[in-house]
């Protein structure tokens, strides 16, 4: 049975900020990695940035294989402007970690920034 | 537009009347270069010259304010030196506020004056939600449907999520609107004094050459992406560009020598005579 989580308890309306993005990696990492099922039920949200996804899903692709993050992360009511911004954070995050170089070159403008804040 | 140095290291910034046009944006440049090597300064704005100012130099004019105190210097307003209807339109706004203390801003046709410090970004992001949602597009000056409303508003919002992250601005992030009802526009200007669009996209893709524009128009094309992991610059504007066409309105964003303008008719890319090292996008809305 898949553990179910309701966004809008997460973070309200707004699926916007990184803290409620990194509290739902920390949710739901442990669960996919041993391998079970999550349900996540947008119901209540109307409106995400990218960093959203980006921080609670996208990094997931780095450590689990894409094919068992589709098969065990179940959304539910999210709607179509929140599903665009979920798929072009997915697409991003295959290309990611799916190719070396793309990988160097992004991380490139992360560690400048890095720095820049040191 | 003129600079004279005085005795006692103070210098008078002279500003012209600043509307909107391509000239206007590269005039508002020109007062930054004017300034970049002044340090420990101090720095009087003078608008004996200047009969109109619109919401970007408002925007503008405050960033460079704190970008020469925060570089050791003191930037000055000659408020005696302002025509009335600018003192009022600046009051209004709430920028005489910010920058002298007094004079609350109060509701009229302006959308307030305000500036974030990227720090504490969530928190910033979801003030400027709010902002957007009741400053902006929630006044009932311009038409719009609350699903097209949301989706504009979230694509602006990654403008500013982006400019939080990546721009570096040490200074933070400046805007400022206004509607203007006997033309029927309504407008806002979003403006950083950080390290630029095409520095970051250079170094993204190892083309240290790469022309400015070229780089723009690389960042605003749907799925292209310098974040970390995944997700964007995020920069997807099929939304605001289909919104401002729909509108009869107009996107202009400078980044570097890089200018970007979208309106109805068409996309212009290119690269202008005047640097800005920063990014600066003005939004304009036909409200009829």
């Amino acid at each position: 049975m898949a553990t179910y989580i309701k966004i809008y308890d997460l973070c309200g309306a707004n699926c916007i900020a990184a803290k409620h993005a990194t509290k739902l990696y920390e949710q739901i990492y442990p669960l996919l990695k041993a391998g079970k099922e999550v349900e996540l039920d947008f119901t209540g949200t109307y409106r995400f940035l990218s960093i959203f996804f980006n921080i609670a899903i996208g990094q997931l692709f780095g450590d689990i294989p894409a094919d068992q993050i589709e098969r065990s992360l179940k959304f539910t009511n999210l709607d179509d402007l929140g599903q665009r911004v979920y798929q072009h954070v997915k697409e991003s995050a295959k290309l990611y970690y799916g190719d070396e170089n793309y990988r160097k070159a992004v991380d490139s403008v992360n560690a400048e920034e890095l720095l820049a804040y040191a | 537009m003129t600079l004279s140095c005085k005795a006692l290291k103070k210098i008078t910034l002279n500003i012209p009347t600043i509307n909107d046009s391509h000239n206007d944006f590269i005039n508002l440049f020109k007062l930054l270069a004017q300034i970049e090597k002044c340090e420990n300064t101090e720095i009087i704005f003078d608008f004996s010259e200047c009969k109109f100012l619109r919401q970007n130099a408002v925007a503008f004019l405050g960033g460079l304010a704190k970008l020469i105190n925060h570089r050791g210097g003191k930037a000055k307003f000659s408020w005696h030196t302002m025509q009335d209807k600018i003192h009022k339109n600046l009051e209004q706004n709430s920028f005489v506020f910010e920058f002298s203390g007094f004079a609350d801003g109060w509701v009229g046709n302006c959308i307030p004056y305000r500036q974030d410090l990227c720090n504490d970004i969530d928190d910033r992001v979801v003030e400027v939600m709010n902002y957007l949602d009741d400053q902006w597009l929630g006044r009932g000056w311009i038409d719009i449907e609350p699903h097209a409303k949301n989706e504009v508003i979230q694509t602006v919002l990654e403008l500013y999520r982006n400019a939080f992250d990546y721009s570096r601005s040490e200074i933070g992030i400046f805007t400022c609107g206004q509607h203007y009802p006997a033309i029927h526009q309504l407008k806002l200007s979003i403006i950083d004094f950080g390290v630029g669009i095409p520095h970051n996209i250079r170094l993204h893709l190892q083309k240290e050459d790469m022309l400015a524009e070229k780089a723009l128009r690389w960042a605003f094309q749907g799925g292209n992406t310098t974040r970390q992991g995944s997700g964007g610059y995020g920069l997807n504007m099929a939304t605001l560009k289909s919104f401002v066409k729909e509108k009869k309105g107009k996107i202009d964003i400078y980044s570097h020598e890089g200018q970007i303008s979208i309106d109805p008719w068409g996309e212009i890319h290119q690269n202008s005579s005047t640097f800005f090292k920063g990014t600066m996008i003005n939004i304009s809305l036909q409200c009829i």
